[in-house]
């Protein structure tokens, strides 16, 4: 699904991704951890086009992305989700949806003018379905600055989902959840595996981490330091230097 | 209706039209201090064409429409990129250069045994076609709101579709636009081009209202006024800009209490409105708490 060549992202003397290497399968859900400032957001932000690589290559289902333009990137099939939330704040949380609705998909099924001109009516019941799954019905009229924190959170993944994604990228999607929170983001996450999509889940919460993915990697310095099952990683003393500064090793 | 109150009415209408024209580029999170050099555009090439050429003014606004927006998406070709000020300067040194361009654009031709055209610095004369037609200055008025409702009835309903939606997103955040799978320069360029047809359709209607423009009539002033009757008024919806037209012209420019003092005030309105109301009078909150309060 997703392949990553000695992928490098420089900003200026700071190395935040440097030379990493990581293959993740069809429908697996992949963690990718590390300590403050190893590179993992700036990792997701490169696959999703939104920075340029210093060096290395994307592969996304076999084919260099490359030169694509973020926008393109998203209607092959990869969606993401932002540390710091990012929603359109004065759009209401229907319409947040409904302009994300951009995949490859929509695009072959509706023209051009149907797409961007036509009514609500042909996407009604998909909209209504992502509220559902994110518990935000009762809110769809609502602008989405007003919503509270853990909604916000919602809404961003629901609007990821809106793109039909084949790959999601989360980018520490329990950040300031309370633990019930976290409970009901796992149970969204978990309900998404066998749906087909792919998962690249960026996490600090190690309950979160631990519980759901199927392999994770370790990122240090923009460096991949280890690699393997949940169980291995937990094991691993270069993972357990690098969080604990070296004491526990 | 006095004739007074006739030439305000329709001022407010025209100026709307430029207005309008500003604040979809302010939608989509562009600003402009150039929307005169598209205003002054349509106003030079609709009345060459009824006045010179013998068109009528329908066919000659729509080819003023064209050409206005033609030359607004070649301003924005190169500068509109996904974010910064690019476009803003661009703008603006587009509309210097075009009202010099106007100062040095001579084409007389003899129309009726003299000569007649934009005559540089002397300006333009004789764009008589509403006269020569019979129209009153009453029915003008009539037919400068009807366009101006038929332009708000299509920007409002585009502002309901997924369209709408979008170019709000791009204009609020323009990288969020991208990862959500917007093409945001396809949309801004689309909506440059649409801005400068609307202030050309503005200004073609300005030169018939005036019958006489020159250069002078397109100077930055004119642009920073539509722009900050969009941003006065409110980008929550496009009844905003007319908001804020209705309130500089008919409010402080036509009654005489404010006199002498307009620019203060306008000015003083403008920043206070900025600090407090970044987003104008009428902006989505206030568009939202509407819309929830009436349905
Ligand atoms: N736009 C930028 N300009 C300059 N430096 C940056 C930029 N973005 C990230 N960095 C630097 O790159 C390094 C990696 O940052 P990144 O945000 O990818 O880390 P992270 O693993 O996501 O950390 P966190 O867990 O705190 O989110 C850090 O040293 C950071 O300061
Ligand atoms: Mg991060």
């Amino acid at each position: 699904m997703l392949e990553l060549r000695s992928l490098a992202r420089h900003f200026g003397g700071v190395r935040a991704v440097d030379g990493l290497n990581l293959t993740v399968q069809d429908g697996q859900i992949f963690g990718l951890i590390g300590p403050n400032g190893s590179g993992k957001s700036t990792t997701v932000n490169v696959i999703a086009g939104l920075l340029p690589p210093t060096a290395g290559t994307i592969l996304f289902r076999g084919e260099d992305i490359g030169p694509l333009p973020t926008h393109r990137r998203l209607r092959a099939g990869i969606a993401r989700t932002f540390q710091n939330i990012r929603l359109f704040g004065q759009l209401s949380v229907w319409q947040n949806l409904w302009v994300a609705q951009n995949s490859a998909e929509d695009l072959a099924r509706r023209g051009f003018f149907t797409r961007w001109l036509g009514g609500q009516s042909g996407v009604r019941d998909e909209i209504a379905r992502l509220l559902e799954f994110s518990g935000l019905a009762h809110k769809q009229n609502e602008l989405a600055a007003n919503l509270a924190f853990g909604e916000q959170r919602r809404l961003e993944l629901a609007r990821a989902l809106a793109a039909r994604p084949k790959l999601l990228l989360l980018d520490e999607p329990a950040a300031g959840m309370n633990s019930e929170e976290v409970g009901q983001l796992r149970e969204r996450i978990l309900s998404l595996r066998g749906s087909g999509v792919t998962i690249l889940l960026v996490e600090h919460v190690m309950e979160l981490v631990m519980g759901v993915t199927d392999r994770i990697a370790v990122l240090n310095f923009g460096q991949k330091i280890a690699e393997g099952t949940p169980a291995e990683i937990q094991a691993h003393p270069a993972v357990r230097k690098a969080y604990l500064g070296g004491e526990a090793a | 209706m006095d004739d007074f109150a006739l030439g305000v009415l329709t001022n407010i209408g025209l100026f709307s039209f430029l207005a309008l024209s500003a604040y979809l580029l302010l939608v989509a999170g562009e600003m402009s201090f150039g929307q005169q050099a598209f205003f002054g555009i349509g106003a030079y090439a609709g009345g060459m064409l009824t006045a010179l050429y013998g068109w009528p003014l329908p066919l000659a606004a729509l080819a003023a429409m064209a050409l206005g927006g033609l030359a607004q998406l070649l301003v924005g070709l190169p500068t509109l990129r996904l974010r910064g000020l690019t476009f803003a300067m661009a703008t603006l040194a587009a509309a210097e250069m075009f009202r010099i361009l106007f100062e040095l654009f001579h084409w007389r031709v003899e129309r009726g045994g003299e000569l007649a055209g934009p005559d540089g610095t002397q300006g333009f004369r004789g764009i008589r076609w509403i006269f020569e037609h019979g129209i009153e200055p009453a029915d003008y008025l009539l037919l400068v709101y009807a366009l101006l409702a038929a332009v708000l009835a299509l920007l409002l309903w585009m502002e309901r579709s997924r369209l709408g939606a979008a170019l709000r997103g791009v204009g609020l955040d323009p990288e969020l636009a991208a990862s959500v799978g917007i093409d945001v320069r396809r949309v801004k360029l689309g909506v440059a081009a649409a801005a400068g047809a609307l202030a050309a359709l503005g200004g073609v209607l300005f030169a018939h209202h005036n019958t006489y423009v020159e250069p002078r009539n397109f100077d930055i002033m004119l642009g920073v006024h539509s722009l900050a009757y969009a941003l006065i008024g409110g980008l929550g919806t496009a009844l905003g800009p007319l908001l804020g037209v209705a309130l500089d012209i008919g409010l402080l420019e036509s009654t005489q209490y404010f006199h002498g003092y307009r620019m203060i005030v306008f000015g003083g309105l403008v920043a206070v409105l900025l600090v407090f109301r970044p987003r104008g009078l009428l902006d989505e909150r206030m568009v939202t708490w509407i819309r929830q309060r009436f349905s």
